[in-house]
């Protein structure tokens, strides 16, 4: 008892001398340093002023306050006013250095200090020492304050959360993209292509187009850079400029897997609004406003469209919600209008902020940010799954991509191993910066030569592999088709519509557009489905690949270069996309996408006269395929005559296993063998 | 868990052959007598005896050539045959021990000449005929231990383990000291996944025969594999009392240690055997193993080049190193690692280079 008493009154002693050592800028404490001391003042004063316009004007304050800092060290307010100011910089972390000295000098300086104590231990993953000063700002609430009250309680779940994760940090590395992407300013909001051969981002710093200051912010208007992909690194980041850009806010929100949309965000227009732009050759066409459904008075914010490009997930703060900025999607009719929009509902939106929304080309795993979930501190990213028509439990995806402070916009490159993100906390070039992410997957554990003799009667040991557990690639199943569209006779690129099929349901999931300046193009394909791609362009045959990917078809990228013949008198064209029953003539129904494609070309070209030839590689006797092609060249002719076209524009002919276009040793070669050809054998 | 390499090696059978033979020859022997006035037929039966002299003396030039005097002067001499046969065998002419044995068996049918007969076909790697004189061998003697031993390995070595315990049980069944029959016995248990069946056999074999480190060995292995590494370390210590040279137990054993997350123990166990023999590639790649472990990149990648330095064809090594490589940033040499590993036959690394390889 006795014991207690004393600590107590050491204690009490202890602190009494700190409180002693806290300098107030008077004239006593500075004997025959009026001058500097008037000069501190000064600065302090003026410092005052900068601080009062707000928290956006908190680091302008800094360098006042700093000098005022050198002249006296050792006073408390100046001490915790400096840390507040930290706290709002791009430099968080020093914030926590004034902001304990600020406790020591003085712990009554402010009713708060002992909460911006725990969010500089909180910032730091002190998780521990963060909670138990929370818990003491919370004891001291009143009942009345309820704000905050609600708001320590929020951060002593966010410790706790982090005191979780942290446990079981994913293995990633996170690395600066350098200085060729990042600057001292924001960076933020990065988007890709899904080979990540483009990168586009938000900046905030100058040498935008209008290069001028958003006031309440006191930072530069937000503007899209883009960057490419060069080797391991990406080339010397350039503003997009206009039209895309304006001198206003124009901020990166999502970019089609082939790079040739791109949404964009204008803080200009109502409150915030959604744009989207298209890549034409190599110009980026005037920003079109994305329309009512989606844009309201309201903010919105951050979109990004299903594989198929039929749905649009966007973010708003519109009335309605369940707090903050939520989660909507609108789909896209027939007419290529949106739909009225709908919000994800609780399992994905919280009464806090939800943002940042990223549908994968996987077509059912989402990533968002939220300040709500299970975050361990400011936004956190997020990834939920669409399994059987709902949303997943939204996850946290992890300690240290998510850190106690903002990390948002999370991309994933459609390989599967690489993402993008923006981070706030990590030490970056200024502000926030933006990092590639490279995915390590579970611990990899070594081998070893152990060896077990299992048979007596061998001389020799029998190695004892010990194999690892499979290793769950992150991959996502689906291809990612790539290549460039070309004039089969020059090599011009050319500009063709690119429809993707789903052979069995005989519908078109989506149309895109290879680029007319360079004919690239890139498609996304989710395993799990039989793909028909028709390549389109007025005056030529049109070119038709099949890719049948079971469900679980792992990540793959194909290059696949189409070129395009004309219409002309000798080009032919192998038709991918129609089946037969087997060993049968029958069309089956998956064929009537590309017969009807066929159909329309007949339609639209009357002068035209084909030969429709059937193809088989050499199992079975030449007799028995040549029949059986006839007859299969005979099926197309005969469907074609039922939809109206003459039967003399078009000669059905057998060719058997006579003009292999590939070997017969291999199931691969065997079917490239079995095949429809189109050709043109005259044009009146 | 345990991989068992189909490619038994064969040609190391031959003391087993002639620890047969020996037991199958004594029992004539004794008919064999040495007279002052030879007959041809006792003049064969002196040859044989020096034939048999020097054919355990492992000389088997001249063993054939001492049984083929003997069968010179009586060629019906079906011992002579077979016992050539076996010269032949060690002498890796397979083509005269078949022809040699054939004629035995023509002589005087018996289940070990047929057993004989098997193991020519089984060097000869003609796996159905070597079916074919087991079987021939098990019609005359059903019992014949060492003829369900040999079935039992042949379906032990098409994985069909549950037919290779019913041979090898009717080998034990013959012959219940069969300690080589009881640890191909545990195997197959080992390799149905029921541990515990696997240690009571393991056991049995240590019971008939407790010098031979390997069943230890892999006594230890079944222990590991529960995950009782006390019982395991014991097993494999005991291996290595028994023959401190046998480096397999150490391996085995740090590679316990290292699953037990002892780490600085499993890196005593490696570089003991790295004392007693440098060159040991083996003992190389477990270091470097622990130092994964320890997160040890730099030491984990030296380790490793050391091991696939003394052995280019580690291909565990080229996969750890490909580990510690990934780890310090060394992306493409990882791959190229893993990659060479995969040629070598590590096949965990087939995911690392379609996860972990590319852009």
């Amino acid at each position: 008892m006795i014991m207690k008493k004393i600590s107590t009154l050491i204690l009490i002693l202890f602190i009494g001398v700190l409180t002693a050592q806290n300098v107030e800028f008077e004239k006593k404490n500075f004997p025959g340093r009026k001058d500097e001391l008037k000069e501190a003042l000064a600065n302090i004063k003026q410092g005052n002023e900068i601080f009062e316009q707000g928290e956006n004007f908190y680091r302008d304050a800094l360098p006042l306050y700093l000098k005022a800092q050198d002249f006296n060290p050792n006073n408390a307010w100046l001490n915790f006013r400096i840390g507040i100011c930290y706290l709002n910089s791009f430099d968080k972390k020093k914030a926590f250095d004034y902001i304990q000295k600020a406790f020591l000098l003085n712990p009554q300086v402010d009713p708060k200090i002992r909460y911006y104590t725990g969010r500089v231990y909180h910032l730091n993953s002190e998780w521990d020492k963060a909670i138990s000063e929370y818990k003491m700002y919370q004891s001291q609430l009143k009942s009345s304050q309820k704000e905050e009250m609600k708001d320590v309680t929020k951060k002593i779940d966010e410790c706790n959360n982090g005191k979780v994760l942290s446990q079981t940090p994913i293995r990633v590395w996170v690395d600066n993209l350098g200085p060729e992407v990042n600057s001292p300013y924001h960076e933020y909001s990065p988007v890709i292509t899904a080979d990540e051969s483009v990168l586009m981002f938000t900046s905030r710093r100058p040498g935008g187009v209008g290069n001028k200051m958003d006031e309440i912010k006191n930072e530069y208007f937000e503007d899209i850079w883009v960057s490419y992909k060069s080797g391991k690194r990406y080339t010397q980041a350039v503003d997009l400029g206009p039209p895309v850009n304006t001198e206003n806010h124009d901020a990166a929100v999502c970019l089609s897997p082939d790079g040739s949309k791109l949404i964009t965000y204008q803080g200009a227009s109502n409150g915030g609004d959604l744009f989207i732009s298209y890549l034409v050759g190599k110009q980026w066409s005037k920003p079109e406003n994305l329309g009512k459904a989606i844009n309201t008075k309201y903010h919105e914010s951050s979109a990004s469209f299903s594989y198929d490009g039929k749905i649009l997930y966007f973010v708003s703060d519109r009335d309605g919600g369940l707090g903050g900025h939520d989660i909507y999607y609108s789909e896209i009719n027939e007419k290529g209008k949106f739909e009225k929009a709908v919000n994800l509902g609780p399992t994905i939106n919280t009464e806090y902020d939800d943002e940042a929304v990223y549908m994968m080309p996987d077509g059912k795993t989402m990533y968002f940010c939220s300040k709500g979930h299970n975050t361990i501190g400011g936004y956190d990213v997020f990834k939920t799954t669409l399994e059987n028509g709902q949303w997943t439990k939204p996850e946290n995806i992890g300690i240290p991509i998510n850190t106690p402070d903002d990390d948002a916009f999370f991309a994933l490159a459609g390989n599967g191993r690489h993402a993008y993100y923006s981070s706030a906390a990590l030490k970056g070039y200024g502000g926030m910066d933006l990092y590639k992410i490279t995915i390590l997957g579970p611990e990899k554990q070594p081998l070893l030569n152990t060896q077990d003799q299992l048979i007596a009667m061998a001389a020799k040991p029998v190695n004892n592999l010990k194999t690892e557990q499979a290793v769950e690639p992150t991959k996502p199943k689906m291809t990612l088709l790539k290549g460039i569209v070309y004039d089969a006779k020059t090599n011009a690129p050319l500009e063709a519509i690119l429809n993707l099929i789903d052979n069995e349901k005989n519908i078109i999931l989506a149309s895109f557009k290879s680029n007319s300046a360079t004919g690239k193009y890139l498609v996304t394909l989710p395993s799990g489905k039989n793909y028909g791609i028709a390549v389109q362009r007025e005056g030529y045959l049109f070119h038709s690949e099949n890719f049948i990917l079971p469900a679980d078809a792992d990540y793959q990228e194909i290059t696949k270069d189409i070129p395009l013949k004309k219409i002309e008198i000798g080009n032919a064209i192998v038709l991918k996309n129609i089946f037969f029953d087997f060993d049968k003539a029958t069309l089956r129904p998956e064929s009537y996408n590309e017969l009807d494609r066929l159909l329309k070309l007949l339609t639209e070209n009357p002068s035209i006269k084909v030969e429709l030839s059937a193809h088989t590689d050499s199992k079975g006797s030449d007799e028995y395929n040549m029949k059986l092609s006839q007859n299969r060249a005979q099926s197309v002719v005969t469907y074609l005559i039922s939809k109206g076209i003459p039967a003399d524009r078009m000669i059905a002919k057998g060719y058997g296993e006579t003009q292999p276009i590939d070997t017969n040793d291999t199931e691969e070669g065997r079917q490239n063998n079995r095949r429809v050809e189109f050709k043109i054998i005259s044009i009146k | 868990m345990i991989r068992f390499a189909k490619n038994v090696f064969m040609r190391n059978f031959m003391a087993f052959i002639f620890l047969f033979c020996s037991i199958f020859l004594s029992a004539q022997n004794d008919t064999v007598k040495i007279a002052a006035n030879l007959t041809p037929e006792q003049m064969a039966q002196n040859d044989y005896n020096t034939g048999l002299n020097y054919l355990n003396n492992n000389n088997a030039i001249m063993a054939v050539q001492m049984f083929s005097q003997a069968l010179t002067n009586l060629p019906n001499f079906d011992k002579a045959y077979y016992n050539r046969s076996l010269a032949y065998i060690k002498l890796n002419n397979y083509n005269d021990a078949l022809k040699d044995i054939n004629q035995c068996i023509t002589l005087k049918p018996s289940d070990g000449a047929y057993f004989t007969k098997s193991l020519i076909f089984l060097y000869q790697n003609k796996k159905d005929s070597q079916e074919v004189a087991l079987n021939k061998a098990l019609s005359i003697n059903p019992g014949n231990a060492e003829a369900n031993y040999y079935f039992g390995m042949i379906h032990f070595n098409t994985q069909d383990y549950d037919k290779a315990i019913q041979y090898y049980q009717k080998a034990i069944q013959s012959k219940p000291d069969y300690a080589y029959a009881y640890n191909d016995l545990a195997s197959c248990y080992m390799m149905k996944n029921n541990i515990d069946e696997a240690i009571k056999n393991y056991k049995e074999a240590i019971n008939y025969n407790p010098n031979h480190p390997f069943l230890f060995n892999n006594l230890g292995s079944a222990y590991r594999q529960k995950k009782e590494y006390g019982k395991a370390i014991e097993a494999y210590t005991k291996a290595t009392l028994l023959d401190e040279n046998y480096f397999i137990a150490y391996i085995n054993m740090g590679a316990t240690k290292i699953e037990k997350g002892d780490f600085a123990s499993a890196k005593s166990d490696f570089e003991a055997v790295i004392k007693k023999d440098a060159q040991n590639s083996a003992a190389y790649n477990g270091l470097s193993a622990v130092y994964i472990k320890q997160k040890d990149y730099q030491q984990a990648k030296s380790m490793a080049s050391k091991a696939i330095m003394l052995d280019a064809n580690n291909g565990q090594a080229y996969y750890n190193r490909a580990i510690a490589r990934q780890l310090l940033r060394e992306e493409d040499e990882a791959c190229s690692d893993w990659k060479r590993a995969l040629e070598l036959g590590i096949s965990p690394a087939k995911n690392f280079i379609s996860s972990d390889c590319g852009n």
